[in-house]
């Protein structure tokens, strides 16, 4: 039963790769046909935006998937901006894009968020290996076939409403201030993980935090750090999660690459499907859930087996191809002491050739409720 | 970045962490590796409800739990700090936890030229050896100091 399941959702799957939608062929039924789907976005696994390559620290990217948006002024459909290169990212939360990219007269007209002072706000969002500082702005944005009206994004190293210089607060955690496209590998970063907002319960209360620091930014500098209410719809105050915001397809994402040859390929294209089981080319098929709600201080739910085959790193690496498959170490055998033993870091190339799911927090996902991964 | 892993269950906590946590962006909570552990002491008094020290063999386990992260220190016998291990929803204190040892965490993760395969940041040296992990909103990670360290002591990133 469940292995029948699985075949009939995977040759939907295949079917809506090819553009979406056709199905019923071969069908006398005299209803018309329906809509071709657009729940879904390509992601290509390339090079990255052509700044990466430029000045004497120019270099390509390797394993980065990336996903094009388009942002409008609230409420225009004429001062807008298609942004490629944008990362997508089932670690984090919230869309962020450089300040370099975006077109001035655009960035301009991007309502910047303000706080119970009438100040703007700023935030800094801490990622494995840095961070990021900038403002707090709303745009009309549009992903595949999905769109969010007003939704906040933060415009990283925005110079342009208070210093782009991050507070010690924003500093202190170590690692890089992501500010430019080099730094990034990117000209933004998308992140669609299991939370709805990008802090939560977290930051609703003054001086609260934790990946997300949300800040009061009077022209003397950002320094007090402020409440932040979690929404995933209007009036909105932390970013949301761009998925959660979504008006349908909005319980949580599937993301499809292909296999890679064990020499690596220049660039791989798959999909970014919205939605787990609302259409019929995203259905959770035989994928099994693994709960992350269990977390830190316990186990998993499930104990998931995972054959990965491993390539010579230095090898691939001395090409010039940029979707390269079979990279990873094993932490417990090159740390001196206990690794963290809950963690497992899935990296781009265990999604070569596989669909991963991620269900959000308190959205029923298939029949199961998020938060999960699944593949 | 393109990252996953488990990560922490979000639940509202007590009103009496939410108001300790209003302090925690500034004001000094722990001692710094290779300090010593007179000034936790020192820190703990006012922060007593979350600092709790546990003797582990050779070892003196000093943890303090907030909201959205905890941190421990390892103390040996004569109260210096050689290890420090943190976890949470929130990037830890780094500049505070490393001390003297964060011009070194920096240097040794600064982004050289060329290509960046993402990873989380490390040191590797014979006196000062970091590991982290996790992703945004559940990061962790180890600090110690081998040559200072006592034997028959167990470094565990959970604590």
């Amino acid at each position: 039963m469940r292995n029948l399941f699985w075949v009939v959702a995977a040759s939907i799957l295949l079917c809506a790769c090819g553009g979406g939608g056709g199905g019923g062929g071969g069908s006398s039924a005299a209803s018309a046909p329906p809509a071709p789907l657009t729940n879904f976005a390509t992601v290509v696994v390339d090079a990255g935006p052509a700044a990466l390559a430029t000045g004497p620290n120019g270099y390509i990217a390797d394993d980065t998937p990336y996903v094009s948006v388009t942002i409008c002024a609230p409420g225009s459909t004429t001062n807008c901006q298609t942004i490629d290169h944008v990362l997508v990212d089932t670690g984090s939360v919230g869309l962020r894009l450089v300040q370099s990219v975006i077109n001035p007269s655009l960035l301009s007209a991007m309502p910047v968020q303000t706080d119970t002072s009438s100040n703007p706000v700023g935030e800094c969002y801490g990622f494995v290996d840095g961070y990021v500082f900038g403002s707090v702005r709303s745009a009309d944005f549009q992903v595949g076939g999905e769109s969010v009206s007003g939704m906040p994004l933060q415009v990283i190293a925005d110079s342009g409403v208070f210093s782009a210089t991050p507070p010690a607060s924003c500093t202190s955690g170590g690692g890089t201030n992501i500010n430019s496209v080099q730094a990034l590998s990117a000209n933004g970063i998308i992140g669609i993980s299991v939370t709805t907002t990008d802090c939560g319960a977290f930051c609703e209360t003054a001086g609260g935090f934790a990946a997300a620091i949300y800040y009061d930014c009077p022209t003397s500098g950002c320094s007090s750090v402020i409440a932040r209410n979690a929404a995933t719809s209007a009036p909105y105050q932390q970013l949301p999660n761009p998925v959660a915001a979504m008006a349908v397809d909005n319980n949580g994402t599937i993301l499809e690459l292909p296999s890679v040859p064990s020499s690596g390929e220049a660039s791989a294209t798959g999909t970014l499907y919205f939605g787990i089981g609302t259409q019929t080319n995203n259905g959770l098929g035989s994928a099994t859930p693994v709960s992350v709600s269990t977390a830190l201080t316990g186990q998993n739910e499930h104990g998931v087996g995972v054959a990965f085959t491993l390539y010579n790193a230095q090898t691939l690496f001395a090409g010039s191809n940029s979707a390269v498959p079979g990279v990873g170490a094993n932490p417990n055998a090159i740390s001196t002491f206990t690794a963290f033993p809950t963690s497992f870091d899935y990296g781009l190339p265990f999604f070569f050739g596989r669909n991963v799911y991620t269900a959000l927090e308190g959205r029923t996902a298939g029949s199961t409720t998020g938060p999960y991964f699944a593949f | 970045m393109p990252q996953t892993w488990p990560r922490a269950p979000r639940r509202r906590t007590t009103p009496i962490v939410v108001g300790l946590a209003l302090a925690t962006l500034a004001a000094p909570a722990m001692a710094a590796l290779g300090g010593n552990i007179a000034s936790v002491q020192a820190d703990g008094a006012h922060m007593a409800a979350q600092l709790k020290s546990t003797a582990a063999g050779e070892c003196t386990i000093h943890t303090l739990t907030r909201q959205n992260g905890t941190v421990s220190e390892y103390a040996r016998a004569d109260g210096l700090i050689f290890a420090v291990t943190w976890h949470g929803p929130a990037r830890a204190d780094l500049r505070q936890l490393l001390g003297d040892h964060f011009d070194t965490f920096q240097t040794d993760n600064a982004v050289a030229g060329g290509r960046r395969p993402r990873r989380p940041l490390a040191v590797n040296r014979s006196d000062f050896v970091v590991r982290t992990g996790g992703h945004s909103g559940a990061f962790w990670g180890v600090a110690t100091l081998p040559q200072s360290a006592p034997s028959g002591c167990t470094v565990n990133p959970l604590q």
